[in-house]
């Protein structure tokens, strides 16, 4: 008998199959969605679909939820599953470089990422040493940031131009959104183009990305062969902490007011964007790319349910269930393929 | 210096696997301890604190925290998460008041039930069958639910008015017995209901099992499927009771009702000491839980303190108990096959003057 008949080519076939699932899997979803956006507009039901400015549009109205997934996407990747206090981070990061502007743009900045990475390390440090719970501990921090914001600032909304007399530092904080290179591209869809370009690279072709994947898909197998799990964990929530306070001054530079609320939902959002990307919650699978497909379909999605005339309470139900069978067609694929993901 | 916090760290390991000493008993009852401190505390240094009428407020204002925390429970208990319970209090109280304009409590009251129930089974289907991780699940489930919810009220609160509803809500407030409104004696039946449930029935202990180690569980014979969706559905179902019976009181449900909800059980639970890997805790230790919860936050108000205080006064400690937790983990985990005694052998056998 033949022994180069038996070999077991199963491995292969699924590699090759989750890799499409991964990677061209949401685009061609996304591909879809544009298909049916055309679709619609030809039947006459929407207007002014394919047009520049209304594609131009969707991605605007993303790329901050964009910034957030792309960090989240590496403490999910690390199988640690989401960092529920990204909207508390958005409004404290917001909140603290709109009452430092008063010293100038510089130090408004340097002020909103050390306390953005502060939080980061702080989560990074209990969940990787400690290896405390991930949802619960995140969920803990941003009560207490939350705390922290409404003992400091009770109630109050803070703005720029009422903070200081500066006009420059004003209007350059107010342009970290509204600055558009060529009058086309906006700043947040910048960074969001640069941070997913930086990510794939980081996630795919460093060696931090390879011991990261390891240490999201087998913990122990990675603590054995010599990674350090702790660092990596900690790392990747920096990572996070960083996209989320990026976000955070986008945010607060589109809504010219530094408060509490500011942020709010952009955990579960992100969480969506990055899970419908292709990235499983178990770690160690998906990519960056897949991120930002995840993205562009949310907002291609909200994009032609908005332009249909869905009520905005519709919508919810509609992402919620397009959300679950998506992710439930993911898990149920990879089990066929006996790769459990549970 | 070494060797000193060796023995230190051996005596206290040894105390506490030893399950009579003090600092073992501390562990396993620290809910207990520091509701009597949270306690004595108030009681003593609270102005207003220790009288009838604001425990009675206190034990009416946490009656619907109670309610969702026991079916809660349960689902942590097996190991699972249900982010959705706050909207499907809110879901449920929108039908309840919604549908008794048409129908009266009579039926509306089942039927918003049931809605809340039919959640439950969705989720514990899409947990035990799909095998979705229950944590997305529930958080799909709840961007639906607080669509359902707009979509009925058209985005405005539910109000009823008219003497017989009124009438309702006096007679759930107003106490009967001293201290106890009709609206907490129910509470405190359903507690005793699930209590004896979760902890002297078969059905109980498999939670406990399936939460412990569901392979074990399911080698043992446990049908590991049907007891995880029912968890589901009695955390949905329990979830609906209490914002029905909040929603009944007030004679109104608002939109956002529910949403503290979420946060407050999810710390209560794991303050109880229920843990959220499973097959740990019990529903006493979160119902006493959510009572400390709440009269620290009645407590920090009484002293003055603005809602400020008490987010953050709950964000710390529900930080310091995972911290906790997580560092007890962590230092077992570290200890583990470590043998102290051979340490100090050799440590004996080195000082020894060779031959």
């Amino acid at each position: 008998m033949n022994v180069a008949q038996k070999v077991d080519t199963r491995a292969l076939r699924t590699n090759r199959f989750s890799k499409v699932l991964s990677t061209v899997g949401i685009y061609a979803i996304a591909a879809l969605f544009l298909l049916l956006g055309i679709l619609l507009q030809s039947m006459g039901l929407i207007n002014n679909f394919m047009t520049s400015q209304n594609l131009l549009n969707i991605v605007d109205a993303v790329s901050l939820l964009g910034i957030v997934a792309v960090g989240m996407a590496f403490i999910t990747y690390s199988g640690h599953y989401a960092d529920l206090s990204a909207p508390t981070t958005i409004a404290l990061t917001g909140i603290v470089s709109v009452e430092l502007l008063r010293y100038g743009f510089i130090s408004a900045m340097v002020g909103a990422f050390v306390v953005g990475l502060l939080i980061g390390v702080i989560n990074g440090v209990v969940i990787g040493k400690f290896k405390a719970n991930p949802i619960i501990w995140t969920l803990a921090m941003s009560y207490v940031t939350m705390g922290i914001i409404r003992f400091i600032w009770v109630n109050k909304q803070i703005y720029p131009d009422i903070i200081t007399d500066d006009v420059r530092a004003v209007m350059l904080f107010d342009n970290i959104y509204r600055f558009r290179l060529f009058n086309v591209l906006s700043l947040p869809l910048i960074f969001m183009l640069l941070l997913v370009v930086a990510g794939q690279f980081i996630l795919k072709r460093t060696p931090f990305g390879a011991q990261l994947k390891i240490t999201g898909s087998a913990k122990r197998t990675a603590k054995f062969s010599g990674i350090n799990v702790e660092l990596m964990v900690t790392l990747a929530f920096v990572i996070s902490a960083f996209t989320t306070t990026v976000a955070g001054l986008a945010i607060t530079s589109l809504s010219r007011v530094g408060a509490y609320y500011n942020g709010a939902g952009y955990d579960f959002r992100a969480v969506t964007a990055i899970v419908i990307g292709g990235m499983t919650l178990a770690g160690g699978r998906g990519s960056i790319i897949g991120v930002l497909g995840g993205t562009l379909v949310i907002g291609l999605m909200n994009n032609i349910m908005t332009l249909l005339g869905v009520g905005t309470f519709s919508q919810d139900i509609i992402r919620g269930a397009i959300f679950i069978m998506v992710v439930g067609i993911n898990a149920k694929t990879l089990r066929s393929m006996g790769r459990d993901d549970t | 210096m070494q060797r000193l916090y060796g023995a230190w760290d051996e005596m206290i390991r040894k105390k506490l696997s030893d399950k009579n000493s003090l600092l073992s008993l501390g562990d396993r009852f620290r809910i207990y301890i520091l509701f009597g401190v949270i306690f004595l505390f108030m009681s003593l240094f609270a102005p207003r604190f220790f009288n009838t009428y604001n425990l009675t407020t206190i034990l009416r204002t946490v009656s619907m925290n109670v309610t969702i925390a026991l079916g809660f429970t349960i689902v942590m208990i097996c190991g699972e998460m249900d982010l959705s319970i706050g909207r499907t209090a809110t879901f449920a109280a929108v039908i309840a008041l919604t549908l008794q304009k048409h129908l009266g409590y009579g039926l509306s009251i089942p039927i918003a039930v049931l809605a809340g129930a039919l959640v439950g089974l969705f989720n514990g289907v899409l947990v035990a069958k799909v095998k979705i991780n229950s944590f997305i699940v529930t958080i799909g489930t709840m961007t639906i639910l607080q669509g359902a919810t707009y979509t009925i009220t058209g985005g405005n609160s539910v109000s009823l008015s008219g003497d017989t509803v009124f009438a309702i809500s006096d007679f759930l407030a107003k106490p009967i017995l001293p201290m106890l409104p009709p609206r907490v004696i129910l509470t405190i039946l359903f507690v005793i209901m699930f209590h004896l449930f979760v902890s002297n029935s078969q059905w109980g202990r498999n939670f406990y099992m399936v939460g412990g180690n569901r392979t074990t569980a399911w080698l043992a014979g446990i049908n590991t499927d049907r007891v995880t969706i029912t968890a589901f559905v009695l955390s949905s179902t329990m979830a609906a009771v209490g914002g029905i019976l909040f929603a009944m009181e007030s004679s109104a449900a608002t939109l956002n009702m529910g949403d503290n909800s979420l946060m407050y059980v999810v710390s209560a639970t794991i303050i109880g000491g229920t843990a959220m890997s499973g097959g740990k805790g019990g529903i006493l230790k979160s119902v006493i839980a959510v009572l400390s919860l709440e009269m620290l936050y009645t407590g920090t108000i009484l002293f003055g303190f603005g809602n400020e205080v008490k987010i953050f006064i709950s964000g710390l400690i529900l930080a310091l108990v995972v911290l906790y937790e997580a560092y007890a983990s962590y230092k077992h985990e570290k200890t583990i096959g470590q043998r102290a005694e051979l340490l100090d052998e050799l440590a004996q056998m080195a000082a020894r003057p060779k031959v």
